[in-house]
């Protein structure tokens, strides 16, 4: 009798794992917000980061990232990270002369990251002689039901996101500073 | 001044939204991340209400319900001494709510169990309970006891009658309806789609959409001026306040902090909830520009209108 409650309420968990992240966005958002200084100016920083789709050449966790739809508002990069996930990602706002962009995910894996969604906006500024960019975001766990297990809590997207944002800064600020003078 | 408020107050009167004197309205915003309700009109200290509180809701009787997902619970705050009187267990996740008329009901979307649940705002004490879509969201009640829910997930607005607690009716809108907000005639149903990037205005008496202003971004929050004239949307994604008229044809554009979600109107001031920059802006609605920007408890999200003339009969 346990044995067949226990495997009636895992198999309920695993239903709702499924099934919730791909239809829910769930009511406890989270927040994101990490920065970096860049020995250079916005413009040489903005080259870089400024191509939405071009986050494969300065994020060390993406394996590839593909275009799709141009660089501007409605345009999209599908990103392949290095752990296998995938992450399909839409343009709501290119500010180019402002350094500015935002953007959102469009359908969770939770192989990638995990979370449920998220919206996200970078920003170069200028910071003395150089550059500070800052990237926020506000997102939902993997699995937005009252009793999420460990691995799609509030606690496992925030880790997972922090990590996802600080390696990608790491990345961005080693790419520029790298580039300079070549 | 005095001159606006007397045709403020008499305006309340004939539309007959108000009995008795109209006295100041308290505005209030509640902090998902901090715990709190903290008052913003007259500014206030801010109040401990326990853990993840997203909406809110004011009843007639100087009391503001609050829903927290998380915790399967409403906490009942008496918003003059401002502290904490009840907390009502709720059989699901709480997001939006509304209260009766007469105060003694509560309406509460379950976000993870679809439905609207009725429950008596002394006790607790299930009423009733209609299915609605997937993932209720926003959700208000009108004058004549009907209640429209914001069915995030199922691109569309359910219509309730309280009396029977059943569904009379589905509004298909965009993509990810969150916010509502009706107008003060109550002909006109505001319908902001955080996905689709879009506002719908919906015909109360038909049910049908009469009206679309594609915005772009993510529209969180929404709601009228006191005279119907003024649709006020926030757009998280931009950082703004973006304004229209009854049309649907911009006014205005407004920046305010970061991430704004709720926004509510009191008499001349429209106020906005900054999720991000944990702040309330507030914005002039003769001038269109804000100011002044209050801090908060951490995550500011949902609003409510306290109403202390209002009487319990």
């Amino acid at each position: 009798m346990r044995f067949i409650a226990s495997t009636a309420f895992l198999a309920s968990l695993a239903a709702a794992v499924l099934v919730m992240p791909a239809s829910a966005h769930g009511p406890t958002p989270q927040k994101i917000d990490q920065t970096v200084t860049i020995a250079a100016k916005p413009e040489a920083v903005w080259k870089v980061v400024g191509n939405f789709a071009g986050i494969n050449t300065w994020h060390p966790d993406v394996a590839k990232s593909e275009a799709v739809d141009g660089n501007a508002a409605g345009g999209r990069r599908k990103i392949t990270l290095k752990n296998g996930g995938t992450l399909d990602e839409g343009l709501d706002e290119m500010n180019d002369k402002g350094f500015s962009y935002s953007y959102r995910l469009s359908d969770p894996d939770l192989k990638a990251l995990p979370v449920s969604s998220y919206s996200s906006t970078l920003t170069v500024t200028p910071d003395g002689d150089g550059s500070k960019v800052e990237w926020l975001a506000r997102f939902y766990r993997g699995d937005t039901g009252n009793e999420p297990p460990e691995e799609l809590s509030d606690e496992a997207g925030r880790k997972a996101m922090n990590a996802y944002f600080a390696n990608g800064l790491k990345g961005l600020k080693a790419k520029v500073e790298g580039s300079k003078g070549k | 001044m005095i001159h606006g408020f007397a045709c403020l107050a008499l305006a309340a009167f004939l539309t007959g939204s108000i009995s008795g004197p109209v006295l100041a309205q308290a505005v209030y915003v509640v902090s998902q991340e901090g715990g709190t309700l903290t008052p913003v009109a007259p500014p206030g200290a801010a109040i401990p209400v326990g853990k993840g509180p997203a909406q809110a809701a004011a009843g007639p009787d100087g009391r503001l319900y609050l829903a927290h997902p998380d915790t399967h619970t409403i906490s009942v705050v008496e918003g003059a001494p401002g502290r904490v009187v009840a907390r009502l267990p709720f059989a699901g996740q709480p997001f939006g709510i509304a209260v009766a008329r007469d105060g003694r009901s509560l309406f509460v979307g379950d976000w993870s169990g679809h439905r609207v649940v009725r429950l008596s705002s002394t006790t607790g004490a299930v009423e009733g309970s209609v299915a609605v879509g997937r993932d209720p969201a926003g959700l208000v009640l009108d004058g004549r006891g009907r209640i429209y829910v914001a069915d995030r997930e199922s691109r569309q607005v359910s219509v309730v009658d309280t009396a029977t607690m059943t569904r009379v009716g589905t509004v298909p809108v965009g993509e990810g309806p969150f916010a509502l907000a009706l107008n003060p005639a109550q002909d006109r149903l505001y319908v902001a789609n955080v996905r689709s990037g879009d506002l719908h205005a919906v015909d109360t008496a038909t049910l049908a959409v009469v009206a679309r202003a594609v915005l772009g971004g993510m529209p969180y929050g929404v709601a009228v001026s006191d005279d119907g004239a003024r649709i006020l949307v926030t757009n998280q994604q931009a950082g703004t306040l973006v304004v229209l008229d009854a049309a649907l044809s911009p006014v205005a554009t407004i920046p305010v902090g970061r991430y704004p979600e709720g926004v509510a109107v009191s008499h001349d001031r429209a106020y906005v909830a900054n999720w991000f920059s944990d702040s309330v802006s507030v914005v002039d609605l003769a001038t269109l520009a804000e100011t002044g920007r209050l801090p908060v408890g951490e995550g500011p999200r949902g609003l409510a209108i306290l109403s202390p003339s209002k009487e319990a009969p």
